[in-house]
């Protein structure tokens, strides 16, 4: 492992690191108007904002420290790391802590961990490393292999049951597929069979899941628990109207109609705040970031740094396309955060440590290269 | 450890990975922007509304209903507090667990709350508390207020609710109030799961006079449903408060007079309909259907053979006996078919084709005329009048007394009673009407069917110049002549005469009293038909249900003051043993007592009166 040599340094894609740190910026200042001032006169009943500074700055740690070696290091850890989490969550029914009616942490002690986020940035590495060993198209072969490694830890995580992790982990190995690209021969086929398994797959969402669906086509269906969130968040969004409330004058967010406001409905606070102006303003973050991250994936050096970035690309988009249509009103109600606006700590932790991973990607674009 | 890594075709990117990835990154960006467009901008106006209406809330604030009073101000009907458990559904993160953990505190099983829940959720406005569980006891009420903070949507009620201090004494009158069921709250919009209504009784006819509206508060609320402000928009209007004309301590006399025996008892006064006293005999405690009466206390009730939920002085009908010839006697001399001084002949029975008619008295009365014949109430000499009559006259001159008809009092469901014709014979048998009916009929029997409350009505237009009056309860509801009885003066005063005569010298000589104008008659009204005359046994040796029906129709005049006193007694025996001391009792509790008697009135001997009819 090379030490950090200056050259490095001035490599660092700033444009990335930039757009990042306005967009953390944004979240904790909307946590901090969703603590609720205006409910307890002064003191905040929910220090969400707080806390999720402390989560931000573990977070830049972690990030810095995956740019300090060489990212190709990483296929040496695949893996070990894949194993790892599969016996991590293969842990989590017997020693797990239930949560909210799901088990899903691993308790150390000293802090509790979601073996979920470490399946993330595993099935994102071995699937970088799959996929870039060969070139050209995917075939069945090809596709059934990439499958079967993601399948295992993305089934795990679904049982748990943490249906939004899950999906992110099949999504984003589903994008990192598609990027690689796959014969004409299987695409046609997927283009007819995925039409028809998807609903099938519909037999195995449990009822909670299944009315999540039908709301999101008639949220008075049930008014009281999914359509509830959607019919108070859309109040929420379009009170914003043009220019916004204001910032901390969101009467939806402040008088607490909008419910899990600081996790999955964050946004709806911003743009009850903010307005249509605020909001487009934030998609246009969203796509500057992801546009940059396209970028890394395009100049990266190797075939393997390039997945990594594509990888990390649909990663973010599909929590991005999720979170927000959900909030939206054009997306069912699936417990995934917003990146960098929603308050946790173990989403935020793991988005640092795979902008870490971009950007080392990103600042050793050019050491095979003449310059 | 370094390492080298070498290049692995580093250039050979996916190609179309790279249009992939932009492309979807115009899609996110054109989705997001349309549908923030939509909601933002196209319906913005829109949700704003919504939003403001989230933060306000209106809730409707419970009128009181107007409370009952007796004629001197008693209270007969009063709200007192009770505590409800409300829920506002949109409060309530957990419907099922909240229901569930009520369930737990109160032992009230969960389907029957969930299955209030679910009516109440199709008839609250939204934020506005359901009623969960009424009339929590103080018990319950602590062990929900200590649980409820953390389950948010809880919230206690105040609300009403009615309490009748007297419960058995008017419960007759009174009626009651509950809550109100499905097909109550479908007819009413301004009805609220949890609203109680007039069921039975006054509390039933008189709902809209009762009721009061409801008021509205604007409430502004966070999501929690903590208040912030809150802002009366329109005041609650109570109901009235009504003072009846009933006099709860005479109510209570007769009352007593009544006990252990069913029977009825009205007293009213004869020129203004209005009812002074409605006593039904047994009775029950209204108090208990308030709370919603157990299962197991109503099928006893229900299922008593003494009938207590049965209003017996309206919605109880029996044949008159001989009460009824004061009807008669009224009927024939405005048809002007005899005159008062036509004779007839009682051998002490009549004969009509191969049967006998009897007269009570065995021996018979010998010739008689109208004024006698009803003092020592003959049935011969009625027999014939019936001839002379038909049923038909009969029934068009009691029509138009206010038999056969309800008579209009402020009481629900009263029952009509029947006075026959030969249309209604046919039209309810296919038969034709007999000659031998007719008898029965002239003497109150066979198919004549009149309510206690009827009887008191015509006694009263008798006495009061012919006006048929709507017997009333309400003190201040205004005088309602119905018709007017086709009785001429002259006439109609040989009628109080002969009935005061029968006091003096007749068949109620239990009523006699020196200070006094009384007038009565007395009647004994077969529930079962005798086979023969000769086989009438001692009452107290008859099987209950086989006794015959005792009655006494009378009114009394003192200072001025005049009243009508009808009693009944089911099952009783005869009219003066049974009825007359019972009557007698309420003249004395009216008019006082009679001097120099005053204190002796139990060991003085009565005056016996004829047994027998």
């Amino acid at each position: 492992m090379s030490p950090i040599d200056r050259r490095l340094l001035t490599h660092i894609y700033w444009p990335l690191l930039a757009i990042i740190a306005v967009l953390f910026s944004v979240g904790v200042l909307n946590l901090y108007s969703a603590s609720g001032f205006r409910m307890g006169d002064g003191v905040s009943l929910n220090p969400f904002y707080q806390k999720q500074c402390i989560w931000g700055l573990v977070g830049f740690f972690c990030m810095i420290s995956l740019t300090l070696f060489d990212y190709r290091y990483l296929k040496h850890l695949a893996w070990p790391l894949m194993i790892a989490t599969l016996v991590l969550l293969a842990l989590v029914p017997v020693m797990g802590k239930t949560v909210y009616g799901a088990k899903r942490w691993l308790d150390f002690g000293v802090f509790s961990f979601q073996p979920s986020e470490l399946a993330k940035i595993a099935t994102l590495v071995v699937g970088a490393l799959i996929l870039s060993k060969d070139t050209g198209r995917l075939g069945w072969l090809g596709l059934l292999g990439v499958l079967a490694v993601a399948l295992p830890p993305a089934a795990m995580v679904i049982v748990q049951p943490d249906l939004g992790s899950g999906l992110n982990i099949l999504l984003l190995l589903c994008g990192m597929i598609l990027y690689r690209g796959l014969t004409g021969r299987v695409f046609k086929v997927l283009l007819l069979v995925v039409p028809i398994l998807v609903p099938c797959g519909w037999f195995f969402l449990k009822p909670y899941q299944k009315l999540r669906i039908l709301t999101l086509f008639n949220p008075e269906r049930d008014p009281l628990g999914s359509g509830y969130h959607i019919i108070q968040s859309q109040i929420a969004i379009g009170s914003g109207q043009m220019w916004g409330k204001g910032f901390l004058e969101g009467t939806q967010s402040q008088l607490r109609f909008l419910p899990e406001k600081h996790t999955d409905f964050a946004v709806a606070v911003f743009a009850e705040e903010w307005g249509f102006v605020g909001t487009i303003a934030l998609v246009v973050l969203f796509s500057l970031f992801l546009y940059f991250l396209a970028g890394v994936s395009r100049d990266a050096k190797d075939r393997f740094g390039s997945f990594l970035a594509a990888g990390v690309f649909f990663y973010f988009f599909w929590q991005i396309l999720i979170n927000m249509g959900m909030v939206l009103g054009i997306m069912p109600v699936v417990g995934i955060p917003l990146p960098f606006i929603s308050y946790g700590g173990s989403a935020t932790i793991v988005n640092f440590c795979l902008i870490g991973i971009v950007l080392n990607v990103s600042m050793r674009r050019f050491v095979f290269k003449k310059t | 450890m370094p390492k080298t890594y070498e290049p692995d075709g580093g250039q050979q990117k996916p190609r179309g990975g790279l249009i992939l990835l932009q492309s979807l990154i115009l899609v996110l960006f054109c989705l997001f922007t349309l549908r923030l467009w939509y909601l933002q901008v196209h319906k913005g106006e829109h949700f704003a509304d919504l939003a403001r209406e989230n933060q306000l809330r209106q809730a409707s604030i419970i009128a009181g209903r107007g409370m009952i009073l007796d004629r001197n101000g008693k209270t007969l009907a009063v709200n007192e507090p009770s505590f409800a458990l409300g829920l506002i559904r949109e409060d309530c993160e957990d419907i099922q667990g909240t229901l569930q953990k009520v369930s737990e505190w109160t032992g009230i099983d969960y389907h029957v709350l969930l299955d209030t829940y679910i009516r109440g959720k199709k008839r609250s406005k939204p934020f506005e508390p359901m009623v969960l569980i009424s009339n929590l006891s103080y018990e319950l009420l602590a062990k929900i207020e200590a649980n409820a903070v953390s389950w948010p949507g809880l919230e206690i009620l105040i609300r009403h609710k009615r309490f009748y201090p007297d419960g058995k004494l008017l419960a007759h009158v009174m009626g009651y109030v509950a809550e109100a069921n499905e097909e109550e709250l479908e007819k009413d919009s301004s009805l609220a799961l949890g609203d109680h209504v007039g069921k039975q009784g006054l509390e039933f006819t008189l709902e809209q006079r009762l009721r009061g509206e409801k008021g509205l508060k604007q409430i502004e609320v966070d999501a929690y449903g903590r208040e912030h402000d809150q802002q009366v928009i329109l005041e609650p209007r109570s109901g009235n408060n009504l003072r009846l004309s009933i006099d709860a301590d005479l109510q209570a006399f007769a009352s007593k007079q009544l006990e252990g025996q069913a029977g009825a008892i009205v007293v009213l006064q004869p020129d203004t309909g209005k009812v002074l006293a409605l006593v039904s005999q047994p009775s029950y405690d209204n108090n208990l259907f308030v709370l919603g009466i157990p299962a197991k206390t109503w099928k006893e009730l229900r299922d008593d053979p003494m009938h207590p939920i049965q209003n017996r002085v309206a919605q109880s009908v029996y044949p008159p006996g001989s009460t009824f010839k004061v009807l008669m006697a009224a009927c024939a001399l405005s048809e002007g078919l005899v005159k008062t001084t036509d004779t007839a002949f009682c051998s002490g029975s009549y004969r009509v084709g191969d049967h006998d008619f009897h007269c009570w008295k065995k021996g018979g009365h010998g010739t008689v005329d109208m004024r006698s014949a009803l003092v020592h109430s003959c049935d011969v000499y009625f027999y014939q009048l019936g001839e002379k009559l038909g049923i038909d006259r009969i029934n068009r001159y009691a029509l138009q007394a206010g038999f056969g008809t309800p008579t209009g009092i402020d009481l629900p469901h009263e029952r009509s009673g029947l006075i026959p014709s030969t249309a209604w014979k046919k039209r309810r048998y296919g038969e034709n009407w007999t000659r031998g009916e007719t008898l029965n009929c002239s003497i109150g029997q066979g198919y004549v069917q009149v309510s206690p409350l009827q009887l008191a009505k015509f006694i009263g237009s008798v006495l009061n110049g012919g006006k048929v009056i709507r017997p009333s309860l309400v003190l201040d509801d205004p005088v309602d002549v119905q018709s007017k009885l086709a009785l001429s003066d002259k006439d109609r005063e040989f009628i109080v005469k002969a009935m005061a005569d029968t006091v003096q010298a007749g068949t109620a000589q239990r009523l006699k009293r020196p200070d006094a104008v009384l007038g009565g008659k007395t009647g004994t009204a077969q529930v079962v038909k005798l086979v023969n005359a000769d086989v009438r046994q001692k009452v107290h040796d008859m099987p209950y249900k086989y006794r015959d029906h005792a009655w006494l129709a009378s009114w009394g005049i003192k200072d001025g003051k005049s009243y009508v006193v009808v009693c009944m007694v089911e099952h009783g025996g005869h009219g003066g043993e049974t009825a007359g001391p019972m009557v007698k009792a309420v003249y004395d509790y009216l008019f006082g007592p009679v001097p120099g008697q005053a204190k002796t009135v139990k060991s003085e001997p009565q005056p016996q009166g004829e047994i027998g009819d």
